[in-house]
């Protein structure tokens, strides 16, 4: 069976900004996420322009998804607009930090 | 062998590893006496404990620094990743003589001649790295805020190195000490330009960056960080040029002038603090790392130490409070800044090296993982508490008291030392390492 966006969403889990020490997806890094045919379409962020783990997050998103049985392309979409910010965490992430809903 | 985004600065874990080691090296030559206060301020070991310091430790330090830091806050890369290996060297050859320079001049003339060799090594140094700092600060304007700090900062380094030169050519060249020896009145400017234009303002720039990312609080400082910005060149510019003339003039206007620029400098530090209680106060992330914990310590040192240093100028008795505000600025501020970011720097680089490549293909540890906060902490708490009480005992004239607790500042770097080491080699990590994990940059230097 080809994996569904859940399924992509929770193997991203696994990948962590090194930074913050936490997963890129409850960060709010992911914007966008799409599967259709075995094709997944990622529109995502970094937490600053410039950051020097960039190249490594993509890389790791890229391989995660790509590992996934029956995922055979992998498409990122690294944008800037809309930046992220700490609001953009999910319940989680924000009490790990101890950030205030 | 783990390959490197070319993102990461190929040199910096170097550059921190020499600059610790001048660290040490220079508070050794404290611990056995060979300095101030134990000796005068113009004793060659004073001036080579100094130079360690300044040029060893604290120079290397910040360009370790911003090679990393300039392509994150430019989204631009480094002129050239060997330049700052050439950078390297050209310092720490012409510190190396230097050293034999002042250690040389009371043995011969011909020894003497490694002052201004090691000085125009440094120039040289120097001037390297701001090329390849200034290409991509200059590609990226219109500049934020802490990018036009670290451009002015790195204006104010060329004075100071030209200073440093100039006297370097007036102890030992004769033909120009009828020129040039008249500048050496300006020692101080020398170190002001140093501590203050260069350093202190480059440091400020990064922290307006670095603290914000750190703890998730708002990275905009509007006008108090222009004012900080405006109010700190002009002063310290102002300063240092009136400084400067005086050697020559001894005009009314310029005591004005050095003055004004002495007020100006205050009133910039004073907003930064505020700016910096403000990035604290604002902050989204309530848990804070410990570099973050501690860095309050260097700021408060940062008060003091300018309050004291500027005070005593301001008053016209520089020899009562201006050596002790200085090593309140150089071991407190600068020094302390330093050490409490390299305990994130230095495992965020090690991690991008020796884990990056395994990000989402194996199990890696967090940055986090590579250090154990409750060791690195205490050293913090003891460094902090040795430099304020050492300068207690500085300025009520105990050399005794002042060297006694820079053998507890020794320990502390020296346990700090040990946590970086131990984060670098994976030590607290070993869990998530691969057997053919190799410690990074150093392996795979090249780019």
């Amino acid at each position: 069976m080809t994996p569904d966006r859940q399924d992509v969403l929770a193997a991203l889990h696994e990948v962590i900004d090194p930074e913050l020490g936490y997963n890129i997806v409850d960060l709010g890094l992911v914007y966008e996420l799409a599967v259709d045919a075995g094709a997944v379409k990622i529109t995502m962020t970094m937490t600053t322009p410039g950051c020097p783990a960039q190249d490594y997050i993509l890389s790791g998103v890229y391989a995660r998804a790509r590992s996934l049985p029956g995922i055979s392309d992998v498409d990122i979409n690294l944008v800037w607009e809309p930046a992220w910010s700490p609001q953009r965490m999910t319940s989680i992430a924000k009490a790990h930090f101890g950030i205030q809903e | 062998m783990a390959t490197l985004s070319n993102r990461v600065s190929r040199w910096t874990l170097l550059l921190f590893a020499c600059a610790l080691a001048n660290f040490l090296a220079a508070q050794g030559l404290i611990l056995v006496g060979m300095t101030w206060p134990a000796r005068a301020v113009s004793a060659p070991g004073t001036l080579a404990a100094v130079h360690l310091l300044v040029i060893g430790w604290l120079l290397l330090l910040m360009l370790g620094a911003l090679f990393q830091f300039v392509p994150v806050i430019t989204s631009r890369p480094l002129a050239s990743q060997r330049m700052a290996l050439w950078a390297l060297i050209g310092i720490e050859a012409g510190l190396g003589g230097m050293i034999c320079g002042f250690f040389g001049i009371a043995v011969s003339p011909v020894l003497a001649m490694a002052l201004p060799a090691g000085a125009t090594a440094v120039l040289l140094g120097v001037l390297a790295a701001s090329w390849n700092l200034g290409v991509p600060l200059i590609r990226a304007r219109p500049l934020r805020l802490p990018g036009r700090m670290v451009l002015t900062g790195l204006v104010f380094l060329f004075v100071t190195v030209m200073l440093g030169l100039s006297f370097a050519l007036a102890f030992t060249v004769p033909a120009l000490a009828p020129y040039l020896a008249p500048l050496l009145n300006a020692f101080g400017d020398h170190a002001l330009a140093g501590l203050g234009g260069w350093f202190t303002l480059t440091a400020m720039g990064v922290s307006y960056k670095l603290l914000p990312m750190f703890m998730l609080a708002p990275e905009d400082r509007g006008i108090p960080g222009d004012c900080v910005h405006i109010l700190g060149t002009l002063g310290f510019a102002l300063a240092v040029a009136a400084g400067v003339a005086q050697v020559w003039v001894a005009a009314g206007f310029l005591r004005i002038a050095q003055s004004t620029g002495y007020g100006a400098i205050t009133i910039a530090v004073a907003i930064y603090l505020w700016d910096i209680r403000r990035i604290y106060r604002t902050r989204r992330r309530r848990v804070i790392e410990v570099h973050n914990r501690a860095a309050v310590g260097a700021f408060g040192l940062l008060a003091l130490g300018a309050a004291l240093a500027i005070s005593s100028l301001g008053t016209g008795r520089p020899e009562a409070g201006a050596p002790v505000g200085v090593f309140l600025i150089v071991f407190g501020w600068l020094g302390g800044l330093g050490l409490t970011q390299l305990y994130k720097i230095i495992p965020f680089l090690t991690w991008l090296g020796r884990y990056g490549s395994r990000l989402g293909r194996a199990s890696v540890p967090r940055v986090q993982d590579l250090v154990r906060e409750r060791r690195g902490g205490p050293w913090f708490v003891l460094y902090f508490a040795a430099i304020l009480l050492g300068g207690g005992f500085a300025l009520s004239g105990s050399a005794l008291g002042f060297r006694s607790c820079m053998a507890l500042v020794a320990l502390a770097t020296v346990g700090l030392v040990t946590e970086y080491w131990r984060a670098w080699r994976g030590h607290y990590a070993r869990a998530h390492q691969s057997e053919t994990a190799i410690p990074p940059f150093i392996a795979n230097p090249r780019g």
